[in-house]
């Protein structure tokens, strides 16, 4: 796993760990902005991005030590910011409130191949940040751990404490959720022109 | 011909499907155009995905490029203001307290101590004041020692801060047992050294009554209801006793926690006594200085050296070599009585000096005793409780910083008021009961002391641990470590304005602060038995970033 335009500092990370200032400096300044990418596309506000990527680099400051240093460093970052936005949302209850367990019991409608390919032919990848926002936070979560940190099945299980077998359903319900997201957007499109 | 179906599709683009499976959908878009449209459109959907999720779309905010510089600075901030508190609270409790009752130890015969010496005054009853230089050196070593291991367990990340600390308890416990090894024990109803006995090296007496007519080459450590000793100890006394009489020779110090004491005999170097009555008798002979903590001490005999008196009546006829410094209720200086030295007494009304008194130095130089101390009321009071404070949040943020997986398990047991008051009222008064009746016994007595260290620490600790909970409940739960010092830190200061209003009725002042004691006692207590609990193997480090 990896994220764009970062590259392992493995001399940083191992003077930060040391408590070289400098060091946690240069950290910061190069993780940061992908980390606050990451909390903009998994939790509803930009206030909330922004407190999140400060809380999440405390965290990692305190918790540099227990990095094991032969994994990815970009890996342990996402992991822990996995975690601290998922736990975020699960405070504020609306992890699984009664709506979105209905909704994980019906069956899934089996796409329309040639609809899907224009519906997706259409959209832009701004139209699809703002359809994220309107996403149901697990389906929002798993998107953005598969997409964006590109997170193995196993980890994204681990992070959203569902089993393993069950981490394809979650994305496949995400993709849906998606399309019909986009879908309004379309309508609305459709009905203001 | 049986279509694809979703879910089949998205695995194999995922790369999730085995090779077979993976085979036969290939083979099948290759015939069904239907399937070979819905694979392309879900890979386009992914790829149109993956495009919007990792397009920067936005720089970083101007909060967030500042925020690490801030957090600098404003780290620097209250570092500077919380040191230079405790710094000076640190300076201001020792020019108050410490350095004069330092000064009066070492009138008292305890020359050539430090600070940490005096913290560990206990080991006095060990072998003297000589012995006690090395285990200052071996506490200060072990201290280092175990400083030195917490830097190692947080570079390592292996063990527990707890474990070592009270691995480093036990080390002190052991080296306390050491010397207890040497040591001849007797026990009974009456214990006697006869007078023909001739004893090489320390005795350890228990009984009802212990009598020592006989020599003794060495120290003797006596626990009895009565103490007599009318024959010869080369070294120290050192008692714990209802009645202590002494009408023979020692030749070393008494040290005792007595009911009485009376010195008929000869002491050859110093007496310091917590008791309710002291008397040296006429023919009654110490060599270097007094030092009581009495209701009563009367010295009709001679003093070597100078006399420092904590004691409620002071009544002197005989001779006192050096000088007095006296606090109390009354000093009486009968016509008899001659002092060679300076008389200070700090009293609620002068001393009664009878004529023929001969006080080489001068007239006694009064001082009246304030009830109330200058910390205790108006702006100082306040000023102090501030400091306190600071001092407080200090030592707290270090032992956060220090062991924060014990201190978050000590908040959690904290939030359960109920068992930790529960404990903290059984655990904390029951305590130093037991530690003082395990020291009858030869083993107990390092014991002993350990406990008390340790629960000494506990209740020290305890105002922490109830601040912590107390900005929890304020703030609101957090798993960030400085949001927790920051916590810790706010309920510190709320503690601190409570009691402060709470001083104008002191009674309700004391009572809070004995249950915030007690709260937080037994919520550490919670706390280390959860962790050293038989069969359970705690785990010392969060799991949720491993």
């Amino acid at each position: 796993m990896s994220a764009p335009g970062i590259t392992e500092s493995t001399q940083t990370i191992v003077r930060a760990r040391a408590g070289d200032a400098e060091a946690w400096g240069d950290l910061y300044r190069e993780y940061a902005p992908a980390i606050y990418r990451f909390c903009r596309r998994a939790l509803p506000t930009k206030e909330d991005a922004e407190d999140a990527t400060m809380d999440i680099f405390m965290k990692v400051r305190d918790k540099l030590n227990q990095y094991d240093a032969s994994r990815p460093f970009t890996a342990w970052l996402y992991k822990v910011a996995a975690n601290y936005c998922w736990d975020l949302l699960r405070r504020r209850k609306v992890r699984q409130d009664k709506e979105t367990e209905d909704l994980d019991e019906l069956p899934l409608e089996h796409p329309d191949p040639d609809q899907l390919e224009q519906l997706i032919e259409k959209r832009t990848s701004e139209e699809v940040r703002s359809a994220l926002q309107t996403l149901s936070p697990r389906a929002r979560m798993a998107l953005v751990l598969r997409y964006y940190s590109d997170m193995s099945y196993d980890e994204i299980a681990d992070s959203l404490g569902v089993r393993r077998a069950f981490v394809g359903v979650v994305l496949l319900r995400a993709r849906h959720e998606m399309r019909h997201a986009l879908e309004g957007k379309a309508a609305l499109t459709a009905g203001a022109s | 011909m049986k279509h694809l179906d979703e879910m089949t599709c998205v695995l194999y683009l995922e790369g999730q499907l085995d090779r077979t499976r993976a085979q036969e959908l290939m083979a099948h878009t290759q015939e069904c155009g239907e399937c070979k449209v819905l694979l392309r459109a879900l890979e386009r959907e992914s790829r149109l995905l993956t495009r919007a999720m990792l397009e920067v779309d936005e720089p970083l905010p101007a909060r967030l490029a500042a925020f690490q510089e801030r957090a600098r600075r404003s780290l620097q901030w209250v570092w500077m203001v919380t040191f230079g508190l405790a710094a000076s609270g640190i300076y201001a409790v020792y020019t108050s307290y410490v350095e004069p009752m330092q000064q009066r130890f070492e009138q008292a015969g305890f020359g050539g101590t430090n600070l940490l010496g005096l913290l560990i005054f206990q080991g006095a009853f060990w072998k003297g004041w000589q012995s006690m230089i090395s285990l200052v050196e071996v506490l200060a070593l072990l201290t280092m020692a175990g400083c030195g291991a917490l830097v190692f367990r947080r570079w390592r990340r292996r063990g527990s801060a707890v474990a070592l600390i009270m691995a480093g308890l036990c080390a002190v416990i052991s080296m306390f047992a050491v010397p207890a090894g040497a040591v001849e024990v007797r026990k009974g109803e009456t214990v006697e050294v006869r007078k023909d006995e001739n004893i090489k090296g320390d005795m350890f007496f228990t009984g009802h009554r212990i009598s020592v007519a006989g020599t003794v080459d060495g120290d003797v450590y006596a626990f009895s209801q009565d103490v007599e000793v009318s024959g010869h100890i080369t070294g120290d006394l050192i008692t714990g006793a209802q009645t202590v009489r002494v009408s023979g020779t020692v030749d070393g110090n008494i040290r005792g926690f007595s009911n009485t004491v009376t010195i008929a005999g000869t002491v050859g170097r110093n007496l310091m006594a917590w008791a309710q009555v002291v008397n040296i008798d006429p023919q009654g002979k110490v060599g270097r200085s007094v030092t009581t903590f009495t209701q009563t001490l009367g010295i009709e005999g001679n003093v070597g050296g100078d006399v420092v008196a904590f004691n409620q009546t002071l009544r002197i006829s005989g001779t006192i070599g050096g000088g007095i410094e006296a606090r109390g209720e009354r000093l009486v200086l009968e016509s008899t009585a001659v002092v060679n030295g300076p008389v200070k007494f700090e009293g609620k009304k002068p001393a009664d000096v009878s004529e023929g008194a001969k006080l080489v130095f001068g007239p006694v130089q009064f001082s009246e005793l304030k009830t109330e101390h200058k910390h205790d009321s108006g702006v100082w009071y306040y000023f102090w409780r501030a400091l306190w404070s600071a001092a407080f949040v200090l030592y707290g943020l270090v032992l956060i910083y220090l062991m924060p997986s014990f201190s978050k398990e000590s908040s959690r047991a904290c939030e359960n008021v109920g068992a930790s008051l529960g404990i903290g009222v059984l655990a904390g008064i029951s305590t130093p009961i037991a530690a003082a009746l395990v020291c009858a016994t030869v083993i107990g007595i390092p014991l002993g002391i350990a406990s008390l260290m340790l629960w000494l620490t506990m209740i020290f600790t305890a105002q922490v641990v109830v601040g912590t909970v107390i900005g929890r409940w304020i703030l609101g739960p957090t798993e960030d470590l400085w949001g927790r010092i920051g916590r810790m830190a706010l309920g510190i200061v709320v503690l601190g304005v409570i009691v402060a209003v709470l001083h104008q009725i002191a009674f309700v002042e004391f009572l809070f602060k004995v249950a915030i004691a007690l709260w937080g006692f037994g919520a550490l207590g919670i706390a280390l038995y959860k962790r050293f609990r038989p069969g359970v193997v705690a785990s010392s480090v969060a799991p949720a970033f491993s």
